[in-house]
């Protein structure tokens, strides 16, 4: 869950009292950017983008305007377009208009949980709004503190210390640095970036820091992020149809933890423990529809709701079920099979039948019965299977899966088609 | 006070060497030890590790225990609490909630000084609070391994603590060697460990790390350990993608690293393991490198390319950890710890390819799994039949459903539409088979029942024919015999069909039908043979005989029937129904389609059916030899169902013509779902039994219970259609209702009966009355359009149509819907609905018999009750069979907070 642009972060920082530069959303009046230039001169229009978005590259995606005919050209420019990060590709939905904060100094500033200390560090330099990946190792500074006793103004003062920062900055940055902490700590952040931080002067010269850009993420496990009344559409670009439902199912009692990866996948595989749906998904590939982590021992219910929904997604389009885990080393495998079996002779029952083979892999409490139960529900449906224990290698299994999965394009699939007497029209 | 940590490290850290991780003299506290995980785990690894945890806390529970193998666990409201009361801990086990886990440690920290190390099972632990976790048992001096972990155990010592490594049984997978494995996945260590012996290399200790942000016990502070650990000669390491723990560690032993989540770059959300998503620098790639770099080779390890030093390899793979560890280790010419045990190749315990064909190379034949799963598979192989799930079923059924667009209900998945268009002997053991029966199954069925029908010199006919004298309606004159065929009525067939069953369980037989079947080695002792010969009370009863006579007759095929003739001697009457019912039932249940309580019953409903269709003729009719003047030789040798029915309500014998609508109107009957009055009386009765003691359940008395549940309104009313028609047809010189050249002006007779109506109901709307609804016509979900259908009566009109049977009641109302709304009668067209069918269809089988004098008005009455009761029994047998396998005893009770009082 990431969030990036002021349009949201001047609102988040509000709440511990760090100056931001001032914004004006996509629904901006023409009068209230008016206004805008007016009051500084000169504004920047950024293109709004949800979730996390990397910067490399973005710089062709920021808009500098004096006056309102600019702006609104930019405006334009800028209101759809996309950014490519990784393998995805980011659509925006509207523009920020941002006041410009003319600034000797720039400053780069983040906190994150860096795993080299396993304790919150921060990472600093005064010559920011660049790429601070080219910058020398006298120029930034990281510094981890204590968790508990938090960002203290000595930590910042120390760091600017150590990298010769100019002397007009130390005192407002040791000020106001510290409030951040207090925003990521308490409101569920992970990371919280900004950059770059001008240094705006006042009439008597005097500087102040004012945030020109936020990126935070935050931690879907931690209640806290709840405090600042985020609205949901905020993250639901993230999330497809079928991964809200199924994600809707998280408690804390068994995961269900899921990720479309093939919209049009031919395996539906829903897996057990994060250790199995990293071989699995890294093993299946495309012919996944999806990356799932059902473990923690589900109840029968919750196993049931969360196969129902992965079938009535999946189920028609997929040429194998492949129930797959290691040995379990508490999830009951009669309840999960019995479940996944209940829930397929529903779906069955509802939908009609569906061509498909049942691939197993698995080890644990009450294993032969679960197999038993799954076993007699496939016959009941004329399915047919292959269940592995956990004397199989896992990734053995996997690669039977999808040779089935081959063989089943092969023709395999209307051949069974014809055993479940489906007509070809249906398939 | 601050513990004092291992010099040389920027942090605290107090673990020295791996054999410290897990040892016997650690001393366990549980916090939260009655949660639902706890509770299954934690006595294992207590008994496993020879009694270490000295008591647990739940708060508001002091003074329980968590019972274990080897003596029960205290538990308090807190840790100050046991340590108050005498223990002593110096390893917390955390298993509280996630938003609990942070002031758990705090209190295990502050309350216990002796506090050395915690494992933290809980997944989903905010960052925020784990944080502040490491940051206090950094203050204080705590070693801290999780979160989000299953928790550590070491082989030699046989100690476990936290979570379920190893499962219900962790000696099997914690053989004792020289391997320490770091896993960040709980589920692969043990599965890590499992790999490893198939090459011969048992483990030290154990440790699953979690992959959270924070992971408390990382990779460098295992390096270290693992350095110091005497024992361990060489370790496995799982990691997978984000975090810099692996970066620049030297393990100064070989390791092998399996790296696995190149996929992960993909992801913008952790699945899993919140842990697991890499930035950049920290991704899977950089990884595998970390290690190569550490190990000094420049590749993966892969059987085909195996890339290998003295100090280790890298694999992606799981599965190649095993050799690869072995490859790096001859480089030092080390040698595995044991003969390798069990191998990784595929080797399915279960299979069922259900006849299809798959090529060679994926039809891998199932092998025998290791004890003690092959003993459990080879009992449930054994299971004959499905075994059902119990559950409420009140108002539920698994047997039928009606199609609330349609109202056409389906029975086992067949619709009572296409149910009637089969003979009728065809779904007679359908509610029970779940299959529609083809013509040799449905030959014996004929033969089957028939041979129950005739009742002469039964006391149940004195009921039947008491009940009759006494004006009761047909239900309950069918409902005294049914009352008769009790337990000990049934007993020697129900004990046949189970011995039959029994005797053929494992016989491979596929098919009832098959009489190609050997059935040479089926062994049978004296008892069993006893069981099936006729006894001296049948010395004079013709029937046997007469029934495989009638099979032969009609070429029947039974493998039972041809097994009981085997055996020499006279079978009984019991013995060839049960060798009938098993010979319909053996291949859905074969193929577990049905249960073999199902099975084992249907001889009680083949039994019920013939006794009840036999109690609705009266009791003159039934002569030794001869059922209303027909011979027992025609009626077994060449009659179905359908026309025994139609002798039933006749008294004579049917012309195809006449049985086809008979059987149509039978089929249509069968059922309309499980919230018919006559359903819920049959579950009823099933339930107050209790179906869970399947062995008390008395069929007969379900059957009465739907019986019962029948009556003038249900059931019964198919004949005020009957006395509408008359009524109209009253004044008609009709002949024969079947030709259409009947000369009536029909729509004439419609439209004078639609005046007559409007002006009764106008006159009724004033004076306040309730106007009557006219029978036959309209229904409360097919309305509201212009012109509305029933589409049940669609399909048997244009059925009847296509075969051009006309029908000149049906006609008429037809006439009649559309008078109504031509006169203002009504708002719009109303349908024709199928009870109006029904009717037409009873009263043209009837009519000429009525004109004739032969049967009162009254006794068109008791024809239409009798055939719903002969379609009806047949819905009431699969919902009595369904309620009996899947419900629970009292299970169609209405709870008091559904019921209200009235004044």
């Amino acid at each position: 869950m990431q969030l990036t642009g002021m349009l949201h972060g001047a609102r988040l920082l509000q709440h511990v009292d760090f100056p931001a530069s001032e914004v004006l959303g996509p629904d901006a009046s023409e009068g209230e950017i008016k206004d805008l230039i007016k009051r500084h001169g000169q504004v920047f229009i950024k293109p709004l983008f949800r979730g996390g978005v990397g910067k490399k590259g973005k710089s062709g995606l920021i808009g500098k305007a004096r006056d309102l005919k600019t702006a609104l050209a930019e405006k334009e420019r800028l209101y759809f377009a996309e950014h490519r990060h990784g393998n995805a590709v980011a659509k925006a939905n509207g523009v920020t208009f941002e006041g410009g904060v003319p600034a000797e100094h720039e400053i780069y500033f983040s906190i994150t949980d860096d795993t080299r200390f396993r304790a919150p560090t921060i990472t600093l330099t005064h010559k920011g709004g660049v790429d601070i990946e080219e910058l020398g190792k006298d120029e930034i500074t990281t510094v981890p503190f204590d968790a508990l006793t938090g960002l203290k103004a000595f930590v910042i003062a120390n760091a600017l210390s150590d990298i010769g920062a100019p002397k007009e900055i130390i005192s407002p940055l040791v000020q106001h640095l510290p409030k951040l902490w207090e925003l990521m700590h308490h409101y569920g952040m992970t990371t919280l970036e900004l950059n770059p931080i001008r240094m705006r002067a006042d009439r008597n010269g005097r500087l102040m820091p004012v945030a020109c850009d936020f990126k935070c993420g935050f931690d879907r496990d931690d209640p806290r992020v709840a405090r600042l009344n985020l609205p949901d559409h905020l993250f639901a670009a993230d999330v497809s149809a079928f991964e809200q439902e199924v994600n809707e199912l998280r408690t804390h009692q068994g995961q269900s933890d899921v990720f479309v990866i093939n919209e049009k996948g031919t395996i539906l595989a829903p897996t057990f423990g994060g250790g199995a749906n990293s071989l699995v998904t890294e093993v299946l590939g495309e012919a996944a529809s999806i990356s799932s982590d059902f473990g923690g021992n589900p109840p029968y219910e919750k196993m049931k709701e969360v196969a129902r929904i992965c079938y009535r997604h999946f189920l028609r389009q997929s040429n194998v079920l492949f129930i797959i885990g290691g040995k379990s080393n508490n999830t009951d495998i009669h309840e999960t099979l019995r479940a996944m079996g209940d829930a397929l002779r529903e779906h069955f029952g509802v939908h009609g039948p569906t061509p498909l083979y049942v691939v197993v892999g698995r080890g644990g409490p009450n294993l032969v019965r679960g197999f038993g139960a799954l076993g007699e529900t496939c016959d009941a449906l004329g399915i047919p299977y292959r269940f592995f224990g956990f004397d199989s290698a896992i990734s053995e299994v996997v690669n039977y899966a999808k040779s089935i999965d081959d063989w089943m394009k092969a023709g395999g699939r209307d051949q069974i088609a014809t055993h479940l007497g489906i007509k070809p029209a249906t398939l | 006070m601050q513990n004092q940590g291992i010099g040389g490290f920027p942090y605290y850290l107090g673990i020295n060497s791996l054999a410290d991780v897990a040892t016997r003299a650690d001393r366990v506290c549980v916090l939260n030890i009655l949660g639902g995980e706890s509770r299954q785990v934690t006595p294992t690894s207590h008994v496993f590790s020879g009694g270490n945890v000295v008591f647990g806390t739940s708060p508001g529970r002091s003074g329980q225990s968590l019972k274990t193998a080897i003596g029960n666990i205290p538990v308090y409201n807190n840790v100050r609490e046991g340590l108050d009361a005498g223990h002593a801990f110096n390893t917390g086990v955390v298993y509280l909630p996630p938003s609990g886990v942070r002031d758990g440690v705090a209190e295990l920290i502050r309350v216990n000084p002796d506090l050395k190390k915690i494992v933290i099972i809980t997944e989903k632990i905010a960052v925020h609070d784990a944080r502040e976790i490491r940051a206090m048992a950094q203050g204080k001096g705590v070693d801290i391994i999780g979160g989000n972990c299953l928790g550590v155990a070491d082989s030699w010592s046989r100690t476990r603590i936290g979570g379920a490594l190893g499962g219900d049984h962790p000696e099997e997978s914690l053989l004792q060697g020289t391997v320490a494995v770091f896993s960040n996945s709980g589920g692969f260590t043990t599965t890590i460990a499992q790999y490893l012996s198939t090459e011969g290399w048992g483990t030290t200790t154990l440790v699953s790390s979690g992959k959270d942000v924070y992971i408390h016990y990382a990779a460098r502070d295992f390096a270290h350990a693992f350095r110091n650990d005497g024992r361990s000669r060489a370790a496995v390491l799982y990691a997978e993608p984000g975090g810099y723990y692996e970066q620049e560690v030297d393990f100064g032993k070989p390791v092998v690293a399996c790296v696995v989540g190149r996929w992960k770059s993909k992801l913008t959300r952790a699945v899993g393991h919140a842990g697991a998503m890499a930035g950049s620098g920290d991704r899977a790639e950089d990884k595998e490198r970390w290690f190569m770099q550490a190990f000094g080779v420049d590749g993966l390890y892969t059987p085909e390319n195996p890339i290998v030093s003295r100090k280790g390899a890298v694999v992606t793979n799981i599965a190649h950890i095993p050799a690869a560890l072995t490859a790096v280790m001859k480089l030092s010419g080390a040698s595995p710890d044991f003969a390798p045990r069990g191998s990784l190749s595929l080797k399915p315990w279960i299979a069922n390819d259900q006849g299809i064909e798959l090529p060679a190379a994926l039809a891998i034949p199932p092998v025998t799994a290791p004890e003690p799963y092959a003993a459990q598979i080879a009992e449930l192989a054994k299971q004959v039949g499905v075994v059902i799930a119990r559950q409420n079923m009140k108002d539920r059924s698994g047997a039928s459903v009606m199609d609330s667009k349609t109202q056409v209900t389906s029975v086992h998945g067949i619709s009572v539409l296409d149910l009637a268009l089969e003979p009728l002997q065809a779904s007679f053991a359908l509610p029970l088979v779940h299959e529609i029966a083809g013509p040799n199954d449905g030959a014996l069925l004929d033969i089957a029942v028939a041979a129950e029908v005739n009742l002469v010199g039964d006391p149940i006919l004195v009921a039947a024919d008491a009940a009759r004298d006494a004006g009761n309606s047909p239900n309950t004159v069918m409902a005294a015999a049914a009352a008769v065929v009790g337990p000990k009525r049934v007993a020697r067939a129900l004990a046949c069909s189970r011995a039959l069953i029994d005797l053929f369980a494992g016989s491979g037989l596929k098919d009832g039908r098959d009489e190609s079947f050997d059935f040479g080695h089926v062994k049978v002792d004296e008892a069993t043979r006893a069981l099936f010969m006729a006894g001296a009370d049948e010395a004079d009863d013709p029937r046997p005989e007469a029934m495989l006579k009638a099979v032969r007759q009609r070429g029947g095929r039974s493998v039972f029937l041809k097994f009981l003739e085997a055996l020499g001697g006279r079978p009984s009457r019991d013995a060839l129904l049960a060798a009938i019912s098993t010979t319909i039932a053996w291949s859905p249940l074969v193929r577990k389609r049905i249960s073999r309580l199902t099975a084992e019953t249907l001889p009680w409903y083949l039994r019920l059916y013939g006794v009840m269709v036999g109690a609705s003729i009266p009791g003159d009719q039934h002569q030794p030899g001869s059922l209303c003047g027909i011979s027992r030789e025609e009626r077994f040798g060449e009659w179905t169902m359908a026309d025994l029915c139609f002798l039933a309500i006749t008294g004579k014998k049917p012309t195809e013509d006449e049985a086809r609508p008979l059987q149509m109107l039978i089929g249509l009957l069968i059922s309309n779902g499980p919230g018919s009055i006559s359903a819920q009386g049959a579950k009823g009765a099933v339930s107050a039994d209790g179906p869970q003691t399947p062995d008390r359940v008395q069929i007969n008395k379900a059957m009465v219970g739907f019986l019962t549940h029948t009556g003038y309104s249900h059931g019964g009313n198919g004949f005020e259609g009957m006395a509408f028609l008359l009524q109209q047809f009253k004044a008609a010189d009709l002949k024969d209702p079947t030709d259409a050249d009947h000369g009536l002006d029909l729509k004439a007779m419609a439209t004078a009966f639609a005046k007559s109506y409007k002006a009764e109901k106008r006159s009724a709307k004033e004076l306040g009355g309730e106007m009557r609804a006219l029978p036959g016509v309209h229904h409360p979900v097919f309305k509201g359009k212009p012109v509305n259908h029933d589409p049940r009566e669609r399909f048997i009109a244009d059925f009847l149509a296509a075969r051009g049977n006309y029908n000149v009641f049906h006609a008429f109302y037809r006439e009649l819907v559309q008078a109504l709304y031509d006169t203002g009668a009504t708002p719009y067209v109303f349908c024709v609905n199928v009870d109006a069918v029904i009717a037409a269809l009873l009263l043209a089988l009837l009519w000429k018999d009525y004109k004739a004098g032969t049967l009162t008005e009254r006794d068109l009455e008791t024809a239409a009750f009798t055939v719903f009761l002969y379609g009806r029994m047949i819905g009431a047998a699969a919902e009595i069979d369904d309620h009996l396998n899947r419900g629970r005893n009292m299970d169609t009770r209405t709870p008091e907070a559904a019921c209200s009082f009235v004044m």
